[in-house]
């Protein structure tokens, strides 16, 4: 549908527009992979089967998934305090279809994002995945950018302003990154954390691209740990809920109005 | 039968305890020029939130362009178009490209939406600055961008909430020369709110609207000749007891 691809390529040149954003996106993995993979590497050397920067790939790509959909799904607030969501609101649109369109286009940023890093992250650790194996991870990244997509309108329906930016950092988005597996595998961790990973959207879209990229030591332990059809269906279910939730929140009486009503009553 | 384009009985809407408009009753005619005149709080926006389904009602119905406001969201929505108070243009994308963003929301087919785009440009001085980002655009040419926005699915009816708030007096001469060349041109009908008593002199009819009710509804010179006054602003004194520049602003 033409409105649905419209708020999708929207999101797209908006992100081209601001240079800086896109570097630092794709920066940020790298950087991750210098510092961390240095100083966990060191640590992880003593098992001897994988160099730990080859572990720690699909874990940034997921990363990269994460800060890509999860931003763009907010920069809804953002569109809410430029009225630029008035627009929205006043085309002949349905609800859920300004969610989807949102939600795709979040999808359209992470995964293209993870692309371009990863076209060059792979090589890096030498990793060489078959054909079939990057098609797993390409359905890995789109699964995982929906779902992120869909909990950051969520967390967008909910916010007032940006400024609670700094708490949806540290209560979800690191959480959501350490209890992940894009670190470190989350099997050896105390049963309440584990537990949570269960929660985790994030570690869900992480094993599957563990299922794609590290195949081969899935025997050692460092692989997958789900089914792939399980982490498939836990992240359409994530995306699928998140959206249900998001649309009528996103889109509230008041959201608009009621605000603009508040500046003069 | 009746050509009301717009069409309210008992319509009223609360905000929590704040009762922002009741009771209002009024028929706005196919083609008219019809202007809402109160200060700030009098439930302008909220009649205009209301009209243009962006609001449920509280109470009472509506009907625009032939739908109920409650039921038929889209229907209505297809109908008409809005121009907010704010803009409501993205400042990091071009003029054209905003108008092509919207020509998608109201789903126009490319082949469609070019020559339309075209147009407007060209209609509302904008053929220049097609290609300038939104955030470097003067006052005046950002509202002629939200109005463009607004006409480019050539809706029946066009709502202008507090168009001229914020723009000189050059920029509000050239948007009501335009405005006029519109209606001569394609029987739009026009709802505007207002608290300048000089926006609503030129309009077919005028509603005083004063704390969420409806005060006086006529034409100019009717409202003038009962109320024994010479000027809207006299008529607003007359009918709400206090003058409409003094409204406390809480």
């Amino acid at each position: 549908m033409r409105a649905v691809s419209g708020i999708a390529i929207r999101e797209l040149v908006r992100f081209l527009r601001q240079p800086g954003r896109a570097l630092g996106s794709l920066a940020r993995p790298f950087v991750w992979l210098l510092f961390a993979g240095a100083g966990y590497g060191a640590v992880f050397a003593g098992r001897g089967e994988l160099d730990y920067r080859v572990y720690m790939a699909p874990g940034l790509l997921g990363m990269v998934v994460m800060f890509g959909a999860l931003l763009a799904a907010l920069s809804t607030v953002i569109d809410r305090e430029a009225g630029v969501l008035r627009m929205l609101l006043v085309a002949p649109i349905r609800r859920r279809t300004i969610a989807l369109g949102k939600a795709l286009g979040a999808t359209l940023l992470g995964t293209s994002q993870a692309v371009a890093v990863g076209a060059v992250l792979l090589p890096l650790v030498r990793l060489r995945p078959s054909a079939q194996e990057l098609a797993l991870a390409g359905v890995a990244l789109v699964l995982s950018s929906l779902a992120m997509g869909a909990l950051g309108l969520v967390l967008a329906a909910t916010m007032r302003s940006l400024e609670n930016f700094a708490g949806v950092m540290n209560f979800v988005v690191f959480p959501m990154l350490f209890l992940s597996g894009a670190l470190y595998p989350v099997a050896h961790l105390g049963p309440i954390l584990h537990a949570l990973t269960y929660a985790n959207p994030l570690a869900y879209g992480v094993d599957l691209l563990k299922h794609a990229l590290l195949g081969a030591w899935t025997a050692a332990g460092y692989g997958g740990e789900f089914p792939p059809t399980v982490d498939v269906a836990a992240l359409a279910g994530f995306a699928g809920a998140g959206l249900a939730v998001a649309a009528p929140l996103l889109t509230r009486e008041g959201g608009v109005t009621r605000a603009a009503f508040r500046e003069r009553a | 039968m009746s050509t009301a384009a717009i069409e309210a009985r008992g319509l009223g809407k609360d905000f929590g305890s704040v009762r922002a408009l009741d009771q209002l009753d009024l028929d706005v005619h196919e083609a008219e020029f019809f202007a809402l005149l109160g200060p700030n709080g009098a439930g302008k926006t909220t009649t205009v939130h209301l009209l243009a389904t962006l609001l449920t009602p509280s109470r009472g119905r509506a009907r625009v362009a032939g739908q109920d406001v409650a039921h038929d969201g889209l229907a209505v929505r297809r109908q008409i178009g809005l121009v907010f108070q704010e803009t409501t243009l993205d400042r990091d994308l071009t003029v054209e490209e905003n108008l092509r963003f919207a020509a998608r929301l109201w789903n126009l087919p490319s082949r469609l939406a070019a020559p339309r785009i075209e147009t407007c440009l060209r209609d509302f001085g904008l053929a220049q600055r097609r290609d300038a980002r939104v955030r470097t655009l003067s006052g005046g040419e950002r509202r002629a961008a939200d109005i463009a926005r607004g006409l480019l699915h050539e809706p029946r009816i066009l709502f202008l909430d507090e168009p001229t708030a914020g723009l000189d007096p050059r920029a509000r001469r050239s948007l009501w020369e335009l405005v006029g060349r519109l209606r001569r041109a394609s029987g739009l009908t026009v709802f505007l709110t207002t608290h300048y008593v000089e926006e609503a002199e030129p309009c077919d009819r005028v509603a005083v609207v004063d704390r969420g009710r409806l005060a006086a509804l006529g034409t100019p010179a009717e409202l003038k000749r009962t109320a024994g006054a010479g000027t809207l602003e006299e008529v607003f004194l007359a009918r709400t007891g206090h003058a409409l520049g003094e409204t406390e602003l809480r």
